[in-house]
């Protein structure tokens, strides 16, 4: 079932926390609002579940306004962060409870329950109670009451924020194993990058309460639409480099440290506007220190070796730091000069004043 | 020996040594009441005393269970009739259990919807009630004993087991409602909004997820707010006058009166006395500290 929110705000006293918000949500779709903490991710998800209300704007499951519905009546089901199991139930009472307040009959929700129990890997545990089980088990049964109803809706609030390094990563692939398997629609809010790329069909960049850019993993990844998702999306983050637009016969990025011509340049920008550059670290190639064609030059501030590559910070002539990552095998010491390379084709161009992209 | 095991040794000794003279410091009265209460007449103030009985009675007791008049009078005569405490025993028992559980009742309700209001709904003045009701333990209850007799006074309730409920109820429920709103704050409002998505009603939510979670609260309150109505003598001092409406702390009182004090009688009556209250602590104890610590550490 699709999701659509139609100028959605949200204020709590004076405060606004969402402003504006106009998000389709196709159905069968695994979608992401990502954000840093504050932004109002948790507080759109908490209000699509109806635990909080709408100051103004409509939300629409399919066809029908819910504003005003109870959660009991949207047929969703949530995952919270804390797992919000019930400390007083059995795994096996956790996981029916949704099913006993329906008054599902009892056959057909033992079967329902060993289903779900069986599919999770927790039928062994099914007469313990909550307290007892680790934080990878309660995950599970927390994951295991939302898909025992089969809803239409999946709503899950940073579920793996409290599992450790390894188990997320365990957690990750078999949450996208599972709604491939359901086909419901899911809503996921989290603050990791890396889950939302991963997981993701498509992602909700917020910051401020307002949507930065909705789009594919591989949109807001390699269109920024502005700054923020620039600086937000990738890990190390964009270099983001202030500079002036040249424009004229040869389109020209510059810099105290460096020019670099801008080829296929944007037709929106204009002589001597004040622009920022973007470049990946993974965009930007180390050449010896005296070669002629380098982009720019500067001193090797610090190497730090990440497995199969290595994160080079270099420091450019007006001590500003520039990351470029490169194969592990790169000989590159701490205080060598070094020259930094950038392809036009892969750098990304923000005004500096509103900070939006400035697309070719 | 090492160094260390010699200091672990003798401080474990002297830990045992506090310990066990502090327990019979605490036990003794209640062992001595016990002894004293099997004995027969003549043995109470046998020299040198024992502590357990030559010739073990269950007299006494059979005397307040069945309320058989069994009063001496100081020549050592026996009295079979006429009005005497024992009587009374099985009455004021009742009336204290009564009274007891009537305040507790209307505590537990009062103090557990209270604090759930005070945790979950947003009003003026939500967050200062708690810490206001903690100042009426500041004050001595002697303090409240008058002004709360006049209201009964007024209310035309005095001599009755209701004008003591009330007065009980007055002086638990600002206490149990602060431990109940400090262990309602623990519970995550998570679960109760779990529940409201998996298809409960506010008021399933109430009953089938709040409740069961605030339960040890709920116990430490109610075994609070049974022990102070059980053993007050003060309001019912106070509150009551006619013989069929006194308590067990005040009508025990009566035993003293007259020239000669029946002290096996006594004794009965106050190991009877003790047996409810010793009874539910041990039933309730595992709770009452979790309770108790609940309130502790989040409050």
């Amino acid at each position: 079932m699709d999701v659509k929110l139609e100028r959605i705000n949200k204020s709590f006293g004076q405060v606004q926390v969402l402003k504006d918000i106009d998000l389709v949500f196709p159905s069968r779709k695994f979608i992401t609002l990502l954000g840093p903490s504050g932004c109002g991710k948790t507080t759109l998800l908490r209000m699509i579940a109806g635990l909080e209300p709408v100051t103004a704007g409509t939300i629409r499951f399919g066809d029908r306004v819910v504003n005003e519905l109870a959660p009991r009546d949207r047929n969703i089901a949530m995952v919270f962060q804390s797992y919000a199991l019930y400390p007083q139930m059995t795994v096996r009472r956790n996981l029916g409870y949704g099913l006993r307040v329906r008054k599902t009959p009892k056959a057909e929700m033992d079967a329902a329950v060993g289903r779900v129990a069986a599919i999770l890997e927790i039928s062994h545990l099914l007469d313990r109670k909550p307290a007892h089980l680790s934080g990878g088990q309660r995950q599970r049964v927390a994951l295991g009451r939302a898909m025992v109803r089969q809803p239409d809706i999946f709503l899950m609030d940073e579920p793996l924020s409290n599992l450790d390094a390894k188990l997320r990563v365990t957690m990750r692939a078999e949450l996208r194993r599972f709604h491939l398997d359901l086909g419901a629609t899911t809503i996921y809010v989290t603050h990791d990058q890396l889950e939302a790329m991963t997981m993701s069909d498509m992602i909700a960049v917020m910051h401020g309460g307002i949507v930065q850019q909705f789009g594919t993993p591989a949109e807001v990844y390699g269109m920024p639409a502005n700054l923020f998702v620039a600086g937000f999306i990738g890990s190390p983050p964009m270099n983001l480099i202030p500079g002036k637009f040249r424009g004229g016969e040869k389109a020209t990025f510059v810099s105290p440290d460096f020019s670099l011509d801008l080829p296929d340049a944007s037709r929106q920008v204009v002589d001597g506007q004040e622009v920022v550059l973007g470049a990946r670290p993974q965009d930007i190639a180390l050449v010896p220190g005296d070669t002629a064609s380098a982009t720019g030059r500067g001193q090797v501030w610090v190497v730090e070796l990440i497995g199969s590559e290595k994160l080079v910070e270099v420091t450019l002539g007006d001590r500003r730091r520039i990351t470029a990552q490169v194969r592990a095998e790169t000989a590159v010491n701490v205080d060598d000069a070094v020259g930094i390379q950038l392809d036009p084709r892969r750098v990304h161009l923000f005004d500096a004043a509103t900070g939006l992209a400035l697309r070719r | 020996m090492t160094r260390n095991q010699f200091w672990t040794l003798t401080r474990r000794l002297v830990s045992y040594a506090v310990l066990s003279a502090v327990t019979f410091v605490v036990c003794f009265p209640l062992v001595w009441a016990l002894s004293t209460s099997l004995k027969p007449k003549s043995e109470i103030f046998a020299m040198p005393p024992t502590l357990i009985p030559k010739t073990a009675t269950t007299e006494n007791y059979k005397a307040l269970i069945t309320g058989r008049p069994q009063y001496f009078q100081s020549g050592g005569q026996q009295v079979t009739s006429g009005t005497t405490p024992a009587q009374f025993f099985t009455r004021w028992f009742f009336n204290s259990v009564i009274v007891t559980l009537g305040s507790t009742l209307i505590t537990i309700t009062v103090s557990t919807l209270a604090a759930y209001s005070l945790t979950r709904f947003r009003y003026w003045g939500r967050t200062v009630v708690p810490y206001f009701s903690l100042l009426g333990y500041m004050v001595p209850s002697i303090i409240f004993v008058f002004p709360l007799f006049l209201v009964m006074v007024q209310l035309n309730l005095t001599d009755s087991l209701l004008s003591l409920v009330l007065g009980y109820v007055c002086i638990t429920l600002p206490f149990c409602m602060w431990l109940m709103w400090a262990f309602m704050r623990s519970i995550p409002i998570e679960i109760e909004e779990a529940a409201l998505i998996d298809g409960a009603s506010r008021l399933q939510v109430f009953r089938q997820v709040v409740l069961p979670t605030a339960l040890p609260g709920i116990i430490a309150a109610a075994i609070f707010s049974m022990i102070v109505s059980w053993n007050d003598y003060l309001f019912g001092r106070v509150f009551l006058n006619s013989l069929d409406n006194l308590t067990l702390t005040v009508g025990v009182m009566l035993f003293f009166e007259g020239t000669h004090v029946d002290w096996g009688l006594l004794m009965a009556a106050s190991v009877l006395m003790t047996v409810p209250m010793a009874i539910l602590f041990m039933a309730l104890q595992r709770h009452l500290v979790a309770g108790f610590g609940a309130g502790a550490v989040k409050g």
